[in-house]
């Protein structure tokens, strides 16, 4: 059915480990298709299943989370038989490679704790996953290792994975790039909330793994 | 030429292993503790080590064709590992060490893992998963320490399959991979993979509940095999492509499975990236392992003072520095 609707294909963002991501048009919009690509290693069966349930999890995030108002790509189509999500496309740059990531950090910290007051975690917080628009809009992209009903320790590890990824990407910047994330990250569940699961930041810390992501 | 003595008592295995400077193991001798049923006693381990201990130490020597007087220093796997067994090994190792007036060193079992199949295959500079009984991680030397990119959330993958084994009645590895091959149908079992984490718990119940319910063994081994490997495939090309590398070393007891190297060889070689699997002999926990890791550490001094030779059962790769590293 999706093979009728006259999709132009433009370009290829990136190929990740699971995904490969291509810019698109459809009646003149832009669209970003994310395609979970078959794995040749795993029997047909396990890949497919794999491969689908993700697709429907990750779409049924991104749906959650612009109904409640968070910035995320609008979901357009899904095609589960090919896992593959048709989104919005985002006028961004992705904040690891942006001029001036302080900018968006204050901001960046009030949507992710917005996000963890539904108890909503994304899993794979990395600056790579962060696209920065014009002056303050941003974007949170990549929800397929999200998760609802999320404890203290699964959002105390987003945090941790975006200090980890701000410190590889900008380490002259990342400690004030912190700050000012905690900052906006308090207004929203307040300071209580806030140093408890710095606690928890610490914990995983000093367990030290989750060292080096990009 | 410097040589060293290297004892391994984690788990089943009471090793000795002798290697020199050169990169030569002149001895790897295995006593291999086996329950008559169920798993692993570590008490009971523990005592079949200290029986052997004499036997093996001796065999060792007449293999590699040396005097205990011609060692330079004395390895032993420190941990992680089984309380007992850790003890029973570093016992020896204090005694021997002691005796000879020689360095003791405690050496991690799982940096021992990787850096026999460094040494035996020549693979540079390579991601490694390590995946055997007690163990399940995916790691890399960056900045002269091991760091662990992804692990198991709960139990090994080698034990999820050896436990699977043992409750069907067949035993434990490599007889569910072998029945699994004359399966032929794929049951859905929960594939738990958390960014480069993966978790067996759930899977192991699963599959024991598919066996309660009557479903055939080949195909509930089929199905775990399958499952498992195809997880663990998935974090390493994560951490392949997170990490740029293109060579992959796949060390520890479940190296020994044909159907994994398959996985990750038609994985790797879809990305460009290069396989290398340690040989049989050194797949499984042995002495060689040890003695060769101690080697490396002796020669940037890191020997332990015999008071400060405690086991350590909880012992984790990224607390060690890899002083050897260049
Ligand atoms: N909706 C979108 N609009 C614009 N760019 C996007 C969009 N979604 C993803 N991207 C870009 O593609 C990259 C990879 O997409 P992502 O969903 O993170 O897949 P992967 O699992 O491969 O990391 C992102 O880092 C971002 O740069
Ligand atoms: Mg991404």
């Amino acid at each position: 059915m999706l093979e009728q609707l006259d999709f132009l294909e433009n370009r290829v963002i990136r190929v990740g480990a699971e995904a490969v991501i291509k810019e698109i048009s459809w009646k003149g919009l832009r669209l970003v298709a994310k395609h979970r690509v078959p794995k040749r290693y795993r029997t047909a069966e396990i890949d497919e299943r794999v491969r689908r349930s993700r697709t429907l999890h990750e779409a049924k995030i991104l749906w959650h989370l612009s109904e409640n108002g968070q910035p995320v790509p609008l979901v357009l189509f899904i095609d589960l038989a090919n896992s593959i999500i048709y989104m919005q496309f985002l006028e961004g740059v992705e904040l690891r490679s942006h001029q001036s990531p302080l900018r968006y950090a204050e901001r960046l910290g009030e949507i992710v704790a917005s996000m963890h007051s539904m108890d909503v975690v994304h899993g794979d917080l990395t600056l790579a996953n962060i696209l920065a628009g014009e002056d303050t809009g941003l974007w949170l992209v990549d929800f397929g290792l999200s998760a609802f009903n999320a404890d203290l320790e699964e959002k105390a590890v987003d945090i941790h994975l975006l200090e980890r990824s701000a410190a590889s990407a900008f380490p002259d910047k990342s400690r004030e790039f912190m700050h000012l994330f905690l900052r906006g990250y308090s207004r929203v569940v307040g300071r209580e909330k806030t140093s408890e699961i710095l606690e928890k930041v610490k914990e995983i810390r000093s367990r030290g793994r989750y060292v080096v992501r990009g | 030429m410097t040589i060293v003595l290297g004892i391994e008592s984690t788990a089943h295995t009471f090793g000795v292993g002798v290697a020199t400077d050169e990169g030569k193991i002149l001895a790897n001798i295995q006593k291999i503790y086996r329950p008559a049923k169920g798993g692993i006693h570590p008490r009971e381990a523990a005592q079949h080590h200290a029986a052997k201990a004499a036997e093996a130490l001796e065999e060792a020597f007449k293999t590699a064709g040396i005097k205990p007087s011609d060692i330079d220093a004395v390895a032993f796997s420190q941990g992680p590992g089984m309380g007992p067994c850790l003890r029973t090994g570093a016992t020896v190792a204090r005694t021997i060490a002691t005796v000879l007036g020689k360095p003791l060193i405690g050496v991690n079992h799982g940096i021992a893992h990787i850096e026999i199949g460094k040494l035996v295959t020549g693979c540079g500079d390579p991601v490694v998963l390590y995946v055997a009984g007690g163990n399940t991680l995916i790691t890399a030397l960056i900045n002269k320490r091991y760091r662990i990119l992804g692990e198991t959330l709960d139990i090994a993958a080698g034990n999820c399959l050896d436990s699977f084994g043992i409750t069907a009645g067949i035993g434990p590895m490599p007889a569910p991979e072998i029945k699994a091959g004359e399966g032929d149908t794929i049951y859905e079992l929960p594939y738990r993979v958390k960014g480069m984490d993966v978790s067996f718990s759930g899977i192991l119940t699963a599959a024991e509940k598919l066996l309660q319910q009557g479903k055939p063994i080949p195909n509930v081994c089929l199905s775990l095999t399958e499952t498992v490997y195809s997880m663990l495939t998935e974090v390493t090309e994560r951490a392949l492509a997170m990490l740029d590398r293109s060579s992959l070393l796949l060390v520890g007891g479940l190296a020994r499975s044909r159907r994994l190297y398959n996985m990750l060889e038609t994985m790797c070689r879809d990305r460009g990236a290069r396989v290398y699997v340690v040989p049989d002999e050194y797949a499984g926990d042995n002495g060689a392992m040890i003695a060769w890791t101690g080697l490396l550490m002796l020669r940037c001094g890191a020997t332990l003072p015999v008071e400060q030779s405690h086991v350590k059962p909880r012992m984790r790769i990224d607390e060690v520095e890899a002083c050897w590293s260049s």
